[in-house]
């Protein structure tokens, strides 16, 4: 890749690749950038070959063919041919941020195992800006990512939506509590041996559990309206009134509060279930409490797949490595993406993972050799992802005004040859390196 | 009993499955034609043939002389490999994967828990794989004698076992085995623990075989009163390794202890045939390439627990440019089932060719099991263990169309039900 320097930048054209030679961001980007001459996979409205992209303080201020785009005088025009751009990549599940080296426990900050009902634990209180495995991820092209506790609560706490490049974790979380996952997939059952069993240990206990907790929510609710209500009439009476009696507010209860958004559907649940009799108990369960939500791997549920499209919500699928059943064919899992796809099924996809969330498309990627097409594997990765979760007028894909997340690679980008030259989060080249590079660069000059 | 009545028998004990009765071959002659032949050895042929007599390979190239009697495979213009060969798996064993209970097992035999109806050995077949190599765990400094098996599933037990196959045993270090007897309250808890256990362990068996050396000669002599030592199935495996009649693979992170298992190596006179994990070993590819040791690697696989913090995804290229021969296995029924995207990475990190990618997963591994004179490239006088492939083998898009093992199909994804001809459910 050739890089035309209007300005006297820190980038400096080596072998091709782009080396920033600051080891921080740069200061919030003013000057234009324009990325000239690539194919741009704009998500949104196709593929335009030779094409330019503008961005302007953090966010994408054009995007078209090379002929229709004006570039201002003073941009910063780096010469992308050859190089396909698309928007950075977004993972619906993953763990990054909560764990250095699982086997470390001191490093994990993953599960609060002590209750299964957890909704008042807050990825952002634990989620760790310094982790090296941030750099390692967005090298590959992520660039946000929905980060949750570990599933081993049926209720563990509640997500955030974060931006994978940022000085601290108050700028890198933008959604602080974005939904909460309900896990229901026999996993949370405290029943790994039978001397240290307790409550739930099956799914009788699980559910019931659950119940009760939703149930206390309302009644909480109700305390508080009450509470309200009666306060309301007191500040009505005068202050001579021989009847006025200041009402005294219920306990605050963290726990039962972090349910009422839920409750009251203003944010989703994430539904989690693998098996088709699961599932049902899961989403019955949250239609109980009128609950909004969106499904969460679903891998063994291919028996139930139209009443699965008849839910029309959003499934993050998988993942596909899932493994199938012995009584499924080896491609069960592979080609559920495609499946619910034709049902009519919004699909995204999630690493599930900390250390390998690079690995996010060529998930994505490999769904479509079992019959995904092409756009709606980028799609799941990027636009439907976004839409999912309420950020689509911000992100996932290449239009004039969305937060300018774009990544440079030298080819398809659901391809594991395909390198990533640049990534720009908020419109700032990202610098391009890791622990893991520079160990590279160590070793290698010896 | 003399030592080589002894070891007459025990060798017997530990090699009747390579003797396995195989199947007939549904079909004794076979031309796979119009494909993309990548052979590993000698280059690409485009719309190449492959005929395949008695389940070897008979002719490769643009054109082969087979019998019109042949049944014909037309791969329409899709590529043709080597079936893929997994140098580190622990599929198959039922999850008796390791003896924990003692540090040195050499003993334990797996093909004693080998599960031939295992459905993972059927999911590693629909994604090329044609050969595995099933190990003890690395709970153990000196782990149980592994198998080596084709992906014939449906067939009965031995019909599974790789014929001639030579006999390896598995060796663990760092973290693992101080984890496990640590725990315990055991030796070992360090990796001092670990090499002390390891030493002794040998040192032990070089006594076994003074012994028996003793012993032979005195018989040899004449003396009749002599009476023959104890039979030792432990040390009679550590003898084997010290004797150079087992592959010695050894699980192993990082730097430091590649070089001190290489020390201990050259301290009792036997060779490391391959290094597991190895994830620290573009530190050192120097020495490994100097040793002849190759390595069995993940692709980008890092950072699950301490050992592994320094894993890069370049190793596997960085110590290939060294000379180290390098393979990428799976260690998990998971990954068994996309190797080839596994080895595709390191066209990405690194720059390796594809022919040097696709050796990663075929030739380099087979010779880790040492095999390599049967299976892992496209040759003459070869095992036909070869795969056609939908998409481009080496990318995101590669996913195993046809899958042939000694000339017959073992795995058709065309075919509905599990994609199976010598399968069906419920046989």
């Amino acid at each position: 890749m050739k890089i035309v320097e209007h300005v006297v930048g820190c980038w400096l054209p080596v072998v091709g690749l782009f080396i920033c030679g600051c080891a921080i961001l740069a200061p919030a980007q003013q000057k234009p950038i324009a990325l000239k001459g690539g194919k741009l996979l704009t998500v949104s409205h196709g593929t335009v070959e030779n094409g330019v992209l503008l961005m302007q303080n953090g966010k994408i201020t054009a995007v078209g063919a090379a002929s229709s785009i004006k570039i201002p005088k003073d941009a910063r025009v780096i010469d992308v041919t050859g190089m396909t751009v698309y928007p950075g990549l977004i993972d619906s599940e993953d763990n990054l941020g909560l764990t250095e080296i699982p086997a470390e426990r001191s490093t994990n900050d993953l599960i609060e195992a002590s209750d299964e009902i957890m909704p008042h634990m807050h990825v952002y209180d634990a989620f760790h800006a310094e982790s090296e495995l941030i750099p390692v991820t967005r090298l590959n092209g992520v660039t946000n990512a929905i980060v949750a506790p570990d599933n081993k609560d049926t209720l563990p706490g509640q997500d955030s939506f974060v931006q994978l490049a940022g000085k601290s974790t108050e700028e890198m979380v933008l959604v602080r509590d974005i939904a909460m996952p309900l896990n229901f997939t026999g996993e949370q059952r405290r029943n790994e041996s039978f001397d240290k069993q307790k409550f739930p240990s099956t799914r009788m206990g699980m559910a019931a559990q659950l119940r009760q907790s939703f149930l206390d929510a309302q009644d909480y609710a109700q305390h508080w309206a009450d509470y309200e209500k009666k306060k309301s009439e007191a500040a009505q009476k005068s202050n001579d009134d021989k009847d006025k009696k200041t009402p005294t507010p219920p306990k605050r209860d963290l726990k039962l509060e972090a349910l009422l958004p839920y409750l009251q559907g203003k944010r989703p649940i994430v539904l989690a279930a693998q098996e088709a009799n699961d599932l049902q108990t899961a989403v019955s369960l949250a239609r109980e409490f009128n609950l909004k939500f969106v499904l969460n791997h679903i891998s063994h549920s291919q028996s139930v797949l139209d009443y699965v499209a008849g839910l029309k919500v959003p499934v993050i699928v998988g993942s596909i490595y899932e493994d199938p059943k012995p009584y499924e064919r080896y491609d069960t899992v592979y080609s559920l993406p495609a499946q619910l796809y034709r049902r009519g099924v919004k699909v995204v996809f999630a690493s599930y993972e900390a250390h390998n969330v690079r690995n996010l498309p060529y998930q994505a990627g490999y769904a479509t050799a079992f019959g995904l097409p092409y756009d709606e594997a980028l799609k799941a990765i990027t636009l439907n992802a976004a839409e999912t979760w309420g950020m689509a007028d911000q992100l996932g894909s290449l239009d004039a005004g969305k937060t300018a997340n774009v990544v440079v690679a030298n080819g398809d980008p659901l391809d594991v040859r395909t390198d990533v030259k640049q990534v720009f989060i908020a419109g700032q080249d990202i610098p391009m390196t890791s622990r893991q590079t520079r160990l590279r660069d160590q070793y290698a000059a010896q | 009993m003399n030592r080589t009545a002894t070891r007459t028998a025990l060798l017997f004990a530990l090699s009747a499955f390579t003797q396995a009765q195989q199947p007939p071959a549904a079909h004794n002659e076979v031309v796979i034609k119009n494909a993309v032949v990548m052979t590993v050895t000698h280059g690409v042929i485009q719309n190449g043939s492959v005929y395949i007599k008695d389940g070897k390979i008979a002719a490769i190239g643009k054109d082969v002389n087979a019998p019109s009697s042949a049944t014909v495979v037309d791969a329409g213009g899709k590529y043709l490999t080597p079936g893929v060969v997994d140098s580190h798996s622990h599929i198959a064993l039922d999850d008796d994967v390791n003896e924990a209970t003692s540090p040195v097992t050499p003993q334990m035999m797996m093909i004693d828990a080998f599960d031939y109806q295992d459905k993972a050995i059927y999911r590693g077949l629909a994604g090329g794989v044609t050969t595995s190599l099933l190990l003890h765990g690395s709970a153990n400094m000196i782990g149980g004698q592994a198998v080596v098996i084709k992906h014939k599933y449906g067939l009965n037990r031995d019909a599974l076992l790789f014929p001639g196959a030579p006999r390896s045993i598995k060796f663990a270090s760092g973290e693992n085995p101080k984890r496990v007897y640590g725990g315990k309250d055991q030796l070992p808890s360090t990796r001092m623990g670990n090499f002390a256990v390891q030493r002794e362990a040998l040192t032990q068996a070089q006594d076994y075989m003074r012994e028996w050396d003793e012993y032979n000669a005195k018989v040899k002599k004449g003396d009749k009163d002599v009476s023959a030592p104890k039979r030792d199935l432990k040390m009679e495996a550590l003898a084997d390794v010290l004797r150079g009649n087992l592959l010695v693979q050894i699980h192993c992170y990082r730097a430091d202890e590649l070089l001190t298992e290489m020390a201990i190596a050259k301290e009792f006179g036997y060779k490391v045939r391959a290094f597991h994990h190895a994830l620290e070993a573009y530190k050192v590819a120097d020495q490994l390439a100097a040793n002849n040791v190759a390595i069995a690697t993940f692709s980008d696989w890092w950072g699950y627990k301490q050992e592994a913090w320094d894993a890069i995804p370049w190793n596997a290229v960085m110590s290939m440019r060294k000379g180290v021969r390098v393979a990428i296995k799976s260690d998990s029924g998971d990954f068994a089932r996309r190797l080839n995207q596994e080895a595709a990475k390191s066209i990405r990190y690194g720059g390796a060719t594809d022919e040097e990618a696709l050796k990663m997963i075929t030739l380099n591994p087979a010779w880790i099991i040492g095999v390599d004179d049967k299976v892992g490239s496209i040759d003459v006088g070869k095992d036909a263990d070869l795969v056609i492939w939908d998409g481009y083998p080496l990318s995101s898009y590669g996913v195993p169309s046809k899958v042939f093992i000694d000339g017959d199909i073992y795995f058709d994804r065309s075919l509905p039900g599990f994609g199976m001809p010598h399968y069906s459910e419920g046989q």
